[in-house]
C-alpha cells in the first residue's frame, strides 16, 4: 500500500544531486564521495579503475545498506591530484574504454554479417518474419567454429 | 591497453564472445548492465472484463507480464510513463494489447501470446505529441515470436468448453531492476580462468577432482597449468568468456550494443 515506487532505487528524485564529495579530515588527500542511485555495478567499476591509477593510494568502495540506493567510494591519493579529480579521471578512463569497446563490438558485428549472410540475418530484433527461431543458420551454427579463431579475425 | 573482442558464435538472440584486456570488475559491469540495465516493454497493468477460466486473475496478470515483446529500439520510441506529462498512460509511455478468447469446442484449448492483439491507444491524440512513435518497428509492442509459424507461442492458460478469457493490458518500458521481467536477457553466461590457476574457487571433491570436474568448452581456448607450476599470486583475470542469450524483446547485438550507453557514468 505504501511501498515506495520501484524506480526510487535507481532515478534520482527531482533536485537530488547524483554525487557528493566528502573530503576526510583526518586523513590528508582523501575524500568520501556518495554516488546516489547507483548499485556495485559502477562501484566496482570505478573502485577497480581508480586502483589502477598510479597517483591513488587507496580506493575502495561499500554499499551501506542493500535497501538504501547509494554507494560509498573512499580515496585517498598520494597529493598529487584532489581525490575528486582523480575520480573525473577515473571516470574518463572508463568511458574511453567503453568507446573502444563499442567499436570493436561493432566491427565485429559488421564483419559477422557479411561473413554469414542470411542465416543469421540480424536487423535488430525483427523475429516475426524469420524462419529459425533458434537461429542456428548458416556459418556460425554449432560449436564447430569454436576452435579456429584465425577464420575472422585477419583482415 | 585497448580491450579485444572477438565474437565466437552469433545468432538473431544470442552471441557468444570473449573479452580479452578488460578488468574482472569492468567485464562483470558489463554482464551486469546487460542483464539489468536496459529497458525493454513488458505488460505492466492488465484489466480483466471476465476469466472464467481454472486460473486466477493475479495468476494470468504476472504470466502474461512475462510475455517477452518486440522492444527494438525502445530506448528512443518509448518514454517512461513517470517521464511522461500524460494523465494516466498515453500512446507515447504506453502499448495497449487485448486478449479475447471463448471456448466453444468441446476440446481443451489453448490461450496463448498469439492471440494477444495491439490495439490503439483510447487517448489518442490527445496526448502531446513527440517524434518518439516514428521510431518505432512495425512490429514495436507485439509478442516475439506473433506470425511467425515456426515459432512455438507462449501459453498463457488452457481453457474447456464455456470458459472465457477477456481482459486488456497496458505495456510499459521499463528495466530488470524494477521487476525481471523486463531484463532483455534470458541468459548471461559467464567465466574466466577455466583452469582455476587464479584459485578464486575450490573444488569440493570426494576421490579425485580432475575427473569430478571435466573441463569446459572454454579450457580449450587457455593454456593448461603444468604440474609443477608454481601459484602465481599476483596474476589476474584477463580473458572473459560471455554467452548472452536473450528471450528475443532485443536482439542479441542489440543487447550488447546499447551497453555503452547504459553504464551509468556521470
Amino acid at each position: 500500500m505504501n511501498a515506495p515506487n520501484r524506480f526510487e532505487l535507481y532515478v534520482l528524485d527531482e533536485g537530488e544531486a547524483p554525487v557528493e564529495v566528502n573530503e576526510d579530515t583526518k586523513i590528508p588527500n582523501a575524500a568520501t564521495i556518495k554516488i546516489l542511485k547507483q548499485d556495485h555495478t559502477l562501484g566496482n567499476m570505478l573502485r577497480a579503475q581508480l586502483l589502477s591509477m598510479p597517483e591513488v593510494l587507496f580506493a575502495g568502495y561499500k554499499v551501506p545498506h542493500p535497501l538504501h540506493p547509494h554507494f560509498l567510494l573512499k580515496i585517498q591519493t598520494d597529493g598529487t591530484k584532489a581525490p575528486d579529480l582523480i575520480l573525473s579521471d577515473a571516470c574518463n578512463q572508463l568511458i574511453g574504454t567503453l568507446s573502444s569497446l563499442e567499436a570493436k563490438f561493432k566491427r565485429e558485428f559488421a564483419f559477422k554479417e557479411t561473413d554469414s549472410s542470411g542465416g543469421a540475418g540480424v536487423t535488430g530484433g525483427t523475429f516475426a518474419t524469420s524462419d529459425d527461431p533458434y537461429g542456428t543458420g548458416a556459418g556460425t551454427g554449432g560449436g564447430a567454429s569454436w576452435g579456429n579463431r584465425d577464420d575472422y579475425l585477419d583482415f | 591497453m585497448d580491450p579485444i573482442v572477438r565474437i565466437r558464435e552469433y545468432q538473431r538472440d544470442r552471441v557468444n564472445f570473449v573479452l580479452e584486456n578488460v578488468d574482472l570488475a569492468f567485464a562483470n559491469s558489463l554482464r551486469r548492465v546487460m542483464m539489468a540495465d536496459l529497458p525493454t516493454i513488458a505488460i505492466d497493468l492488465v484489466e480483466i472484463e471476465a476469466n472464467t477460466t481454472v486460473l486466477p486473475d493475479e495468476f494470468i496478470a504476472h504470466r502474461l507480464g512475462m510475455v517477452p515483446l518486440v522492444s527494438t529500439n525502445c530506448d528512443g520510441a518509448m518514454r517512461y510513463t513517470r517521464d511522461c506529462n500524460c494523465l494516466e498512460n498515453c500512446a507515447y509511455c504506453s502499448i495497449v494489447l487485448s486478449l479475447n478468447v471463448q471456448c466453444n469446442d468441446s476440446v481443451a484449448m489453448h490461450i496463448t501470446s498469439d492471440q494477444l492483439e495491439i490495439q490503439p491507444h483510447p487517448n489518442e491524440g490527445t496526448e502531446e505529441a513527440g517524434e518518439e512513435r516514428v521510431r518505432r518497428s512495425e512490429n514495436f509492442g507485439t509478442p516475439v515470436g506473433k506470425n511467425d509459424p515456426d515459432a512455438d507461442p507462449i501459453l498463457i492458460c488452457k481453457i474447456r468448453k464455456g470458459q472465457e478469457l477477456k481482459l486488456r493490458c497496458i505495456a510499459k518500458k521499463g528495466i530488470a531492476k524494477e521487476h525481471a521481467k523486463w531484463s532483455p536477457c534470458s541468459a548471461v553466461a559467464f567465466e574466466y580462468d577455466p583452469h582455476n590457476k587464479l584459485r578464486h574457487t575450490s573444488y569440493w571433491f570426494e576421490t579425485d577432482e580432475k575427473a569430478e570436474w571435466p573441463l569446459g568448452e572454454n579450457a580449450r581456448e587457455e593454456e593448461p597449468p603444468r604440474e609443477d607450476e608454481p601459484f602465481d599470486f599476483n596474476a589476474k583475470p584477463n580473458k572473459f568468456y560471455f554467452d548472452v542469450e536473450t528471450d528475443g524483446s532485443l536482439g542479441a547485438q542489440e543487447v550488447v550494443m546499447k551497453v555503452r550507453g547504459d553504464i551509468p557514468l556521470s
